[in-house]
């Protein structure tokens, strides 16, 4: 098929290099988003498009200036609009592969209608939202994944609003492929930003992200060597969920309670763990694994929650389009202009 | 609590006048160059006066809440920049149509799209003609000093009730940072009596009332215009403030609002040493703009020019005024911009010396 993304139809190898715009980056010292920008260009060699057929949709904050950085074609959208502004270019052009960069504020908060509307129309469109749980670009107000009672500036007395939980979100409205990741777990992002590219119909990457500006140390507990054991529990498909230092704790599903079990108490071991499916069409897993990070002490899941394969809005509007051709034939000026309601003026 | 002779920014200032004017609730969404507003109230408000603070999770959503809570007949209060304001249009044509008073806040940046986070006075045209759909009216002041950002927070309360009206503080990026001395007036007590107009809740004593703006009779709607309307002439008859400084023996005038306003009179000082008559034109309500005190002054002047920060929004509201009467010339800086006096000064010798069109050429 010509139209194919997924062949490259060049003998050109990428590097990382190709895809860096060389343009100054402008986030603080230190920020997250530099390590993404990083795994994004190394990893988009293997996205399985041309670079002039990747298009980077943004909102605006922080997250949202990685068009600017990235060797493709880019759009600095509108705050809270990158996915209809997305929806919008990959409906116009369906070959094009349209990847999106924004934050939890832009996409959670002024953006969560279009956000759910694209999960829900499955359209093909790679999501990746950089949450640091702040708003760092007007300079440190609380985010809809602040946890509750977060003292920021606009909240010098603890916030009162719970927060959004991204991967429940995204699995409720429809997403048809769910992940988390860590700005600093580099090798990790790369597989799952490669998987993502492969996937069709809407991805959505949920990518935690240190604002050392505004939030530092949000997710240090998940990312630092010292304690990223204890509380990280990496999802792998068909694999048992094990976590801890010496792969000690596992997950247990009791009824729908998941349970934290010891493996080396005796009276456990791996077998009694919940083994994860991602291609489960059934969410209650998913949901079950995703609530993790509300509940005080358990680990929290980073990898594909759910990858499963289901028609696309684009696909199947595309579809449509040629099945009415092919019926009605390709329709031709005169025949709209003579066709009914026409009158003669005199 | 007595006056109070303070330093602040101009953020600061408002909403601080938000406070001790015994305002009920604030809705906002943090956007550069006004997060300030949103981040003092929230330090401060809740624990002076109970003072609601909510921070939205958009822009459509503060205007909404607003919409909800004025509804009640409270003091209500919402301020953002310039995109934000985009995204309150069609929440301010219904407030304005429901008669619902409140107080909206647009510290300008230079637009349009996402612009720039520096000043600008481009959403003249927004704020006065109507952003927003249908044949409705935002009272609009424009604050030149951060005084004003204070002063204007009351008088706008205050006539956002009298006329049962949604009333603007538009104001812009550089009056927001900027620190100047300001007199803060004493603290007035929150509103505990009820609106009669208020969805507050039915009493024994009180009919239930529902807020709407809608008719799907067109008479109906139509004496529902009317009604607008007779209320909009009574703000033009009655509401109308400007100042003229050192208008009385100038022979050019220079036109400007907000910020720029403060500009020209230092062009205006310029323009005198050099012997040239210069005075200066502000309308401080530029809905409901001085046309008739603005067309008096064309008696006396040989030309205008009008200075803003934009392509030329208010020059149309200012060519009306004069009405033909005298030239009007425009100086316009965009992009957030600033306009020093001495370039201002320049423009208006450049068009003495270079006259553009036919009847500039009085100015000879
Ligand atoms: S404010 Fe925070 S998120 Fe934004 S660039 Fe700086 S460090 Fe990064």
């Amino acid at each position: 098929m010509a139209n194919n993304i997924n062949t490259v139809e060049t003998e050109v190898k990428y590097t990382a290099k190709d895809f860096s715009s060389g343009i100054d980056v402008k986030w603080c010292p230190g920020c997250g988003d530099y390590s993404i920008l990083a795994q994004v260009q190394r990893s988009s060699p293997d996205f399985g498009a041309k670079k002039e057929d990747i298009v980077w949709v943004s909102g605006i904050g922080c997250s949202s200036r990685f068009p600017y950085y990235m060797n493709t074609y880019g759009f600095h959208g509108i705050h809270g609009r990158a996915a209809a502004i997305a929806t919008g270019v990959k409906l116009a052009n369906p070959k094009l592969q349209v990847w999106v960069a924004t934050g939890d504020g832009d996409m959670l908060s002024i953006g969560g209608n279009h956000f759910i509307h694209a999960c829900r129309k499955n359209i093909d469109l790679k999501i990746v939202m950089f949450n640091n749980r702040i708003y760092g670009l007007t300079k440190g107000q609380y985010s809809p994944t602040s946890e509750k009672g977060k003292v920021t500036k606009s909240s010098p007395y603890g916030t009162v609003d719970w927060p959004f939980n991204a991967i429940k979100l995204a699995t409720g409205s429809g997403a048809t492929f769910v992940a988390r990741s860590m700005d600093r777990d580099p090798k990790h992002l790369q597989e799952i930003l490669s998987r993502a590219a492969k996937h069709k119909g809407v991805t959505f990457i949920e990518v935690l992200q240190n604002c050392p500006i505004f939030n530092d140390g949000a997710f240090f507990n998940l990312t630092e060597k010292e304690t990223r054991a204890d509380n990280v529990v990496y999802l792998e498909h068909a694999k048992p969920l094990v976590f801890g230092e010496k792969q000690n704790k596992g997950i247990k599903l009791d009824g729908l309670n998941p349970i934290i079990i010891d493996l080396e108490d005796g009276k456990h071991s791996v077998n009694d763990c919940l083994v994860h499916d991602e291609t489960d069409d059934n969410p209650t897993r998913i949901f079950l694994m995703a609530r993790f990070t509300d509940i005080p002490g358990y680990p929290t899941p980073v990898g594909v929650f759910r990858n499963y394969s289901k028609q696309t809005y684009d696909g199947d509007y595309v579809q449509q389009i040629e099945g009415l051709k092919q019926k009605m034939g390709v329709g031709t000026y005169d025949a709209l202009m003579f066709s009914e309601n026409t009158w003669e003026v005199k | 609590m007595k006056k109070e002779l303070r330093l602040m920014k101009g953020n600061e200032a408002l909403a601080e006048a938000a406070i001790l004017y015994g305002c009920d609730a604030y809705f906002g969404y943090p956007i550069t160059p006004q997060s300030e507003i949103l981040e003092y109230l929230s330090n401060e408000a809740a624990k002076r006066t109970g003072m609601v603070i909510l921070q939205a999770e958009s822009e459509i959503a503060s205007i909404n809440m607003v919409y909800g809570a004025a509804g009640t007949g409270k003091r209500v209060m919402t301020s953002s920049s310039s995109p934000g304001m985009s995204l309150m249009q069609e929440g301010i044509s219904y407030i304005a149509c429901g008669e619902i008073p409140c107080v909206l806040v647009n510290v300008q940046r230079g637009g349009p799209g996402l612009g720039t986070i520096q000043p600008g006075q481009a959403d003249y045209f927004q704020s006065v003609k109507g952003g927003g759909h249908g044949d409705y009216k935002l009272v609009t002041y424009a604050p030149s000093t951060v005084q004003e950002m204070v002063d204007f927070v009351f008088d706008g309360f205050d006539l956002a009730f009298k006329y049962r009206t949604p009333v603007m503080i538009l104001t812009d990026g550089a009056l927001g940072q900027m620190m100047e001395k300001v007199l803060l007036p004493e603290q007035r007590p929150r509103k505990t009596e009820y609106e009669p107009w208020g969805s507050t809740g039915k009493t024994p004593d009180r009919e239930r009332n529902i807020i709407y703006t809608l008719s799907l009779q067109p008479d109906v709607m139509e004496k529902w215009n009317e009604r607008l309307q007779k209320k909009y002439r009574s703000i033009e008859a009655n509401e109308i403030r400007f100042e003229a400084i050192d208008c009385e023996d100038a022979d050019y005038v220079l036109v400007a609002y907000g910020l720029v306003a403060r500009i020209c009179q230092k062009a205006a000082h310029i323009a005198r040493d050099h012997g040239i008559k210069v005075g200066v034109f502000r309308p401080i309500t530029l809905y409901p703009f001085p046309y008739e005190q603005l067309n008096k002054v064309a008696d006396n002047v040989k030309a205008f020019m009008t200075v803003e920060m934009n392509a030329g929004q208010m020059l149309e509201d200012v060519k009306l005024a004069v009405n033909g009467k005298k030239s009007v010339e425009f100086y316009g800086r965009m992009g957030g911009m600033i306009p020093s006096p001495e370039d201002i000064f320049a423009k208006l010798e450049e068009k003495l010396n270079h006259p553009v069109s036919k009847l500039v050429g009085e100015l000879a």
